[in-house]
């Protein structure tokens, strides 16, 4: 039955893309529908027989080589149950935001699959069954990013697909490492070997920690983990709206679930290990709340949030390894704070599509003003933004509160030295949680708040050419849009759900909350704990008010004046101040990957590739050669031979080198023969000639003279 | 029949060969049956199949042989039959290639050449049987002019597996010859070099003189850097097909790597390697193939939007792509996960975790300089968005071997158990 979960999908997207094909777009849609809800439907199912004490498994034990496995416990029900929601919900809400975009088989073929997939990550029992729908999933989400085929989308599908592949390799080492260490992939027993490993030889805990670390890269680059977030900020905004919903609540959490493995199951309890995730995880958080203050695309902002959240929850698995044994409150504020991003996320960026699917804009300064009047939309978009920023009476609250509770449980714990850097964390995690609420404040105010201008409304245009070309304008459509008509029932539907779903978990932090995630303490080898924690005492309070104080001063000290301008017209519009170089991508990663690395290797191993080859054809011209015979000179003599071949070659090099761009062709043999034959046919004519016989009589008696006044002079001296 | 008064011509097949048999004869007829398309149009097809056929005799030779004189003559005779094949078009540049073909070749047979005479001294029979014939007694005091030999004999042998010293042919004849040949040079005859250096080192010389030695040291470094090293020259081409040529020159030294690891599991590793990679390869050439026959591309960078005229093409190279890279569930994943956990549980210090890495360089390049076809050919981008449609598909001669041979190559990923069992069974027998 859970192999269906994870096969069923697949399944159903070759089917969804063949009903595309033959028979049009409604019939395709309304099956992926099914498929979708029939997912949640039987994982529904298999969860209740699980939670009433049929264990659901699967196993198979040849398949694929090193076997696949399967299963159920209190995490993944939880899990399943979120993605298979998410998915269904998206699917109904992408039947109208797609119906304008071409190529929809492809996209549902690969909406489809991806949810197999990922029901697969979140199933599995042991880390090979992971890898393999780990990268199943990445695959096939790059056609998610890709859709558009603009050029952004392109490059930041590259993006995308570069850190999942990269991140997927160097998983791979991870995994090469720890099955050499431990004989096993399954995660039951991952902790025991390791632990036996270790004890039998201690030199192996480096090794198991290369292990780790390899292992945290592939999945911290899906989670998005600093500094391997570069694709986050970049696929959400380009990919279609369900997908960046999927890509930011779901897909970013399969590489979250492979930290918890990692850290619950190998490095149970290693403060070393627990403080390396919180390091990177305060800087994913305060990075990526940075980022989205900063930024002034919907999506952009969404998709830095995504970023940001992530970091609290890997603060939440840092602080389970740093608290040991009494890491309850750290596990609880994890798995809350877990599920409560995903539920937001899904909540937001379907708001983000609608917005979309109507302006065809995400820029802040082109949407402003849109939400205004339209009821159910400011709704769950408040649900989403308030939860998320841990207002009071929403769920975001109680998972923060538990994430800073633990924190400051540590804070009181650690060795004195050490209370500072605790003290900085717990500062960064209020500011963070402040920004939170600054950038989600410009999104509503902007959004629901301000009053409409007009966008360029270009993308507006664009779509409808598009549609007109391709048979899909409908021009009552088109009336009723601007009538104030801004969704169909079925997108309203899904919103409305998922919101309403992240409503009442808030309302009831005790009856649904608590009860979640004492579901999944047992995952993360935790201990149930006895009191129940307070959400609303004074101190917690505290600590929320802090982080809105701190917010609402972002927001009106530092957005309000600094993030924006006074355009020529008067109107106050949002600036991008971010420096546009100041990209770890493009300034690091793509000309190091692109350029520097290739270069430097492929220069090295051409010259090894070409070595053989080289040698071989200096044998051939040197002595393995024939001799040629030696023949003789057709004019000129062995001097000029020689001097006029040196010269020649002299020529040639300066040709080559100095005078490249005048070259001189001159046959110097040639010449020098010339000149020489020249010098002597001129000697041979003078010594016949009579002058010259005269010449030299002459000189022969001037030679007398002189040795006849010589010997005079000798004599008479 | 007997040669000389001790030797002897001598077929006996055994596991080993019958697995190399039955690889060579599928993909042979493969290839056949897409070469009926391909060869259509062109000239010399008579001299063409005849050569095909000679060339299929001596594989089959080569692998049922049972002693060295045989299989050494089969060799040869498979060098100077396939030359024709290369030679085929009949171009300048075809006889260049075919000249550095046969220099490689001949070349490498006589390197090869120089162990035989060695195991006909030190050796007391030379039938190949498993674990070694040398006669210890006799090679008392000659242990290290042995291991000397075997290296060239790995070096010499090692040139028809484009291993780095001699692997310069591949990139030069492989682009030449039509794609059938091209695709059965690439994917099987360079697969025959390593079967004879698994019968030369398994059967003839033994594990247990060369584990652990400088050679095996030597043979493990040269694997390495031949893999890195033609993934990366991969990288760098843009001929398409020259691009293949140094994937083969990357992949073919997986399986060698795995055969230098001397123990099970890194044996099991190569010996699905060079299955898989045959298919995987076959495919990759016969693709390369179709698109020059139909649209005359010939660059990597031409094969933006051909997915829009070769879907199911371009769908059968995917798959065949991501098998190459080893992209899990797909079959050359397994090979790769065999060839890594092998190598980290031998005892060689470096090289056992500096194989794994190579593989991983190796496969990200892999995943470079095939996917970004496919992300070409499948996401050509919004210029490109245009809805006239014709067609170029291949017939079905050429598509229905290209499907069988992917599809098979991820289905051997997902159903590994039968393949797995052959080659545990050799393993076994011979270490």
């Amino acid at each position: 039955m859970l192999f269906t979960l994870a096969a069923g999908p697949m399944v159903a997207g070759v089917i969804a893309f063949i009903l595309g094909k033959k028979f049009g777009r409604p019939v395709r849609d309304y099956f992926a529908d099914l498929a979708a809800v029939g997912e949640l439907a039987l994982l529904i199912y298999c969860s209740y027989l699980e939670l009433n004490g049929t264990p659901v498994y699967f196993i198979a034990k040849d398949m694929c080589g090193l076997g696949l496995s399967l299963k159920l416990d209190g995490f993944r029900i939880i899990y399943g149950l979120v993605a298979a929601f998410m998915w269904a919900m998206t699917t109904i809400f992408s039947r109208e935001y797609m119906a304008h975009y071409p190529r929809t088989n492809r996209y549902y073929f690969f909406f489809l699959f991806t949810l197999g997939a990922t029901v697969g990550v979140f199933l599995s029992a042991d880390l090979f069954t992971t890898f393999l729908f780990f990268e199943i999933m990445s695959f096939t989400s790059y056609a998610w990013v890709a859709h558009d085929e603009t050029k952004e989308s392109l490059r930041a599908a590259e993006t995308y697909l570069c850190v999942a592949v990269i991140g997927g390799m160097v998983m791979l080492m991870g995994l090469f490492l720890l099955y050499s260490i431990t004989g096993t992939l399954r995660m039951d027993e991952l902790y025991e070997s390791v632990s036996q490993a270790v004890v039998a030889d201690p030199s192996v805990k480096l090794r198991v920690y290369v292990a780790g670390g390899c292992m945290l890269f592939g999945f911290g680059a899906k989670a998005g983990m600093f500094p391997l977030h570069i694709w986050l900020p970049k696929a959400h905004p380009v990919a279609p709206a369900p997908a960046s919903a999927l890509l930011s609540g779901i897909l970013t959490k399969s590489g979250i679930f492979g930290i918890l493995v990692i850290s619950s199951q190998i490095f149970l309890h290693d403060p070393y290990w627990g403080f390396t995730i919180l390091v990177l995880g305060v800087i994913t958080m305060f990075t990526g709340a940075l980022l989205g203050v900063f930024s002034i695309n919907i999506k952009r902002t969404l998709a830095c949030s995504s970023m940001s959240q992530i970091g609290f929850i890997l603060v939440g698995i840092g602080m389970q390894g740093l608290l040991g044994e009494e890491n309850a409150l750290a596990i609880r504020g994890t798995i809350l704070h877990m599920v409560n991003h995903s539920l937001i996320k899904l909540v937001l960026f379907m708001c983000a599509g609608v917005i979309y699917m109507n302006l065809h804009e995400l820029d802040l300064n082109s949407i402003r003003g849109f939400g205004k009047g339209k009821i159910v939309l400011t709704a769950a978009f408040l649900t989403g933004g308030l939860s998320i920023s841990g207002i009071p009476g929403f769920s975001g609250y109680v998972s923060k509160t538990l994430l800073h509770e633990s924190i400051v449980e540590y804070m009181n714990e650690a060795p004195a030295e050490m209370y500072g850097t605790y003290k900085f964390i717990e500062a960064v995690f209020l500011l963070t949680g402040g920004m939170t609420l600054a950038y989600m404040t410009k999104l509503f105010v902007a959004v629901f708040l301000e009053k409409r201008t007009q966008g360029t409304g270009q993308g507006h245009a664009e779509v409808y050419s598009y549609d007109a070309g391709n048979g899909l304008y409908d021009e009552s459509h088109d009336k009723r849009r601007r009538e104030g008509y801004y969704m169909n029932d079925q997108s309203s539907f899904a919103i409305i759900l998922a919101a309403l779903g992240l409503f009442v978990l808030g309302a009831g932090p005790y009856r649904f909350m608590d009860r979640l995630a004492s579901l999944a303490v047992p995952f993360m080898n935790g201990e149930g704990f006895g009191e129940k924690v307070n959400y609303f005492s004074g101190g917690n309070l505290k600590g929320g008010l802090i982080s809105v104080s701190i917010g609402m001063l972002i927001y009106f000290g530092f957005i309000r004046t600094v993030l924006m301008k006074k355009d020529e017209n008067g109107n106050k519009v949002y600036i991008d101040a971010w420096p546009a170089w100041l990209d770890i991508e493009n300034l690091i990663y793509r000309p190091a990957l692109q350029h520097i690395i290739p270069f430097v290797l492929s220069f090295i191993l051409r010259i090894i590739d070409r070595m053989t080859d080289h040698i071989v054809s200096l044998m051939q011209r040197t002595l393995l050669s024939e001799i040629e015979p030696r023949r003789p000179l057709l004019y000129g003599n062995a001097f000029t031979h020689m001097t006029g071949i040196a010269l020649d070659k002299v020529e040639e090099l300066l040709n080559d080198t100095v005078r490249k761009k005048r070259p001189k062709h001159v046959n110097y043999e040639k010449k020098i023969v010339l000149s020489v034959e020249q010098v002597f046919k001129t000697f041979r004519l003078t010594s016949r000639s009579v002058s010259f016989g005269l010449m030299m009589f002459s000189l022969g008696c001037i030679f007398t003279l002189i040795y006849l006044i010589y010997v005079l002079v000798m004599h008479i001296s | 029949m007997y040669l000389l008064k001790d030797v002897s011509i001598y077929f006996r097949p055994d596991t080993l060969g019958l697995m190399f048999l039955m690889l060579t004869a599928a993909m042979w007829i493969m290839d056949l049956i897409y070469s009926i398309e391909y060869m259509k149009g062109e000239k010399h097809r008579k001299r063409f199949y005849l050569f095909y056929v000679l060339t299929l005799i001596s594989m089959c030779g080569i692998c049922m042989a049972g002693n060295l004189i045989t299989m050494y003559m089969c060799y040869e005779l498979m060098a100077i039959a396939t030359l024709p094949l290369v030679l085929h078009e009949q171009t300048e540049d075809a006889i260049a290639a075919g000249k550095k073909y046969i220099f490689y070749s001949v070349g490498g047979a006589f390197l090869g050449l120089v162990g035989f005479f060695f195991i006909y001294v030190y050796g007391d029979t030379l039938n190949f049987t498993p674990g070694g014939v040398l006669n210890t007694v006799r090679l008392a005091g000659h242990e290290n002019a042995m291991r000397v030999v075997t290296l060239l004999v790995i070096i010499g042998f090692g040139s028809k597996a484009g291993m780095f010293p001699l692997h310069g042919w591949l990139p030069t004849a492989h682009p030449v010859a039509p794609s059938p040949a091209s695709a059965f040079l690439s994917g099987n005859i360079t697969k025959m070099g390593v079967f004879v250096i698994i019968r030369y080192l398994y059967y003839l010389v033994g594990a247990d003189l060369i584990k652990g030695t400088w050679v095996q040291y030597t043979f493990l470094g040269l694997t390495v850097l031949t893999i890195v090293m033609g993934s990366m020259m991969a990288y760098k081409e843009q001929v398409f097909k020259k691009r293949l040529a140094y994937s083969t020159v990357s992949q073919v030294s997986y399986a060698l790597f795995g055969i230098a690891l001397f123990n099970r599991i890194g044996l099991i590793g190569g010996l699905l390697h060079v299955i898989f990679h045959s298919f995987a390869k076959n495919t990759l050439f016969e693709v390369a193939g179709a698109v020059i026959l139909k649209t005359g591309k010939k660059k990597a960078d031409d094969y933006k939007d051909m997915a829009r005229y070769m879907p199911i093409t371009m769908c059968c190279y995917t798959l065949v792509s991501l098998t190459l890279v080893g992209i899990p569930p797909t079959s050359a994943f397994l090979s790769k996960w065999y060839l890594a956990t092998g190598s980290l549980e031998t005892e060689l210090s470096v090289i056992s975790w500096l194989g794994p890495v190579a593989l991983i360089i190796s496969a990200l390049l892999t995943a470079g300089y095939l996917l970004s076809i496919t992300l070409k050919a499948f996401f050509p981008g919004d210029e490109y968005d245009y809805p006239c449609l014709e067609k170029k598909e291949p017939g079905k001669y050429m598509l229905i071997p290209m499907l069988i041979m992917s599809v098979l190559s991820v289905m051997m990923g997902i159903w590994a158990e039968p393949v797995m069992r052959v080659a545990r069974l050799i393993a076994a027998s011979i270490l």
